[in-house]
Order: C-alpha cells, then structure tokens, then sequence
C-alpha cells in the first residue's frame, strides 16, 4: 500500500495531476490538456494513481470525473515522519553516550 | 520500490568516536536497538565486513526482540554500512548507510535508510511512543 503510494508520487507528471485534483474535481480531459504527452499517457497514468487509491473517479452520465484521496498521502508522510523520528531519537541517545566520562 | 529517510545530526564527538560507537556491542546495544523498558541480553558484533551482528532486546510486553545484520561497508571513519533485520516484524532486510564527516571540532552524521517496511508501521508506531518516554527519562 505505501510501496503504491510511494511509486505513483515517483513521477512528475504524477505529482502534477495530484496538484491540480487538490483544488478540485476534474474530468478526464480537462485534466490532460495542460500536459504536452497524449491522453493515453495520461490515462495511463491516472489508473497508477488509482491502484494507489490517490484518485478516485466517478462516472457523471457519460463523463468520468477525478478526484483526489488525501489519505494515503498522510499515511506515507507520517511513516516517513515516524522513521525519521526514531533514527532522530538513536542519535540523541548516541550524543549522550559520547558525552558520558569515559 | 525503495523508500529512503535521512537524517543529519552534528557532533561534539570526532568522527572516530562516533564511528566506533557503532561497532562496540555495548555502546550500539543502548542506543541503536535498545528500549527504554526493553534489557539487552545479547549483544553481538562481529566488524568486518561480511561479519554479523546480533542484538537481542528482552522486552515486558513482547519478549526476545532479535535484531540481525551484516556489515557491507566497513571504511573508519567515514563510512559504516549495514543491512538490518528485525524478523518479528518483517522478513525485509533493509540496508542503513552513515556517512560522517569532520566538522569544525566535531562532525556531522548522514543517516540513509532505505526500503523500510509497510508491515513495519505499526510496530514503528508502537516503538515510537516507547522510545519518546525514553527521552523524556533521558534528558
């Protein structure tokens, strides 16, 4: 679930996509045209957004409309936040350590 | 797919002394595998490259926790590599990398660990709330 998460922010047109679904809900098409790559590259990248449940899509008669799902961006940032924090943590113990009279 | 963190502490200590600390049993036992609640019964270090280590934290509420890895790089004091394993929680071997450099009178630590795992969440979550009381006991 995070290795998804991770792989589909692994890539810029990927992360633009996301930046535009935050401020809002967006079709198929509206969200390729600022893009110079073809709407099957796109599309392709679209449905790696949704295995990582990033986007989620809704069929409004014959219109399929994006949106995005925060959570499994919070979820990767605090795994990162939390590994961080513990490595962080081990090296304050080591700098009391080093500090004790030998 | 290779998650990475990094994180950089400075140092009153030479890079020597930080390096070392790593490879002495007794020193890595309380720092880099140890819990505040947890007592260390097995300590094991065996630094070369190739060579292993073995860490053994006896914890209240879970028991034996065995840590295992295998030094990669060995390069005093610039550079210390070492896979890591914790098989109660994963069967992932994720690989940790320092790198220290000279700094004024001290020196500067880089710490890469990559390819930590989702299973692993929970019980970092877990040993992250263990390790803050810790803290709070230290300082």
């Amino acid at each position: 679930m995070l290795d998804d998460t991770l792989l589909a922010l692994a890539d810029p047109t990927r992360r633009a996509i996301l930046a535009r679904l935050s401020a809002g809900e967006a079709r198929v098409t509206e969200l390729a045209k600022p893009f110079p790559i073809s709407l099957n590259s796109v599309s392709k990248h679209i449905r790696l957004l949704e295995r990582a449940d990033l986007v989620r899509r809704r069929r409004a008669g014959r219109e399929h409309i994006l949106s995005i799902n925060p959570q499994p961006l919070d979820e990767a940032a605090a795994w990162i936040a939390e590994t961080r924090a513990i490595w962080a943590h081990r090296l304050e113990l080591l700098d009391v350590i080093l500090k004790e009279p030998s | 797919m290779t998650r990475t963190v990094t994180v950089t502490r400075r140092f009153d200590a030479s890079a020597e002394a930080v390096f070392d600390a790593w490879l002495d049993p007794k020193k890595a036992g309380r720092f880099v595998f140890a819990t505040p609640t947890g007592q260390m019964v097995r300590a094991e270090i065996d630094a070369r490259v190739g060579g292993k280590f073995v860490f053994v934290d006896r914890r209240p509420e879970m028991g034996d926790v065995l840590h295992e890895g295998e030094y990669l790089e060995i390069d005093r004091p610039r550079r210390l590599v070492f896979t890591f394993l914790v098989p109660q929680y994963s069967k992932e071997v994720t690989t940790v990398a320092l790198d220290i450099r000279p700094l004024g009178a001290g020196c500067e630590l880089t710490l890469t660990h990559e390819g930590v795992l989702p299973d692993y969440e929970a019980q970092t979550q877990q040993g992250w709330g263990m390790i803050l009381d810790g803290l709070a006991k230290v300082v």
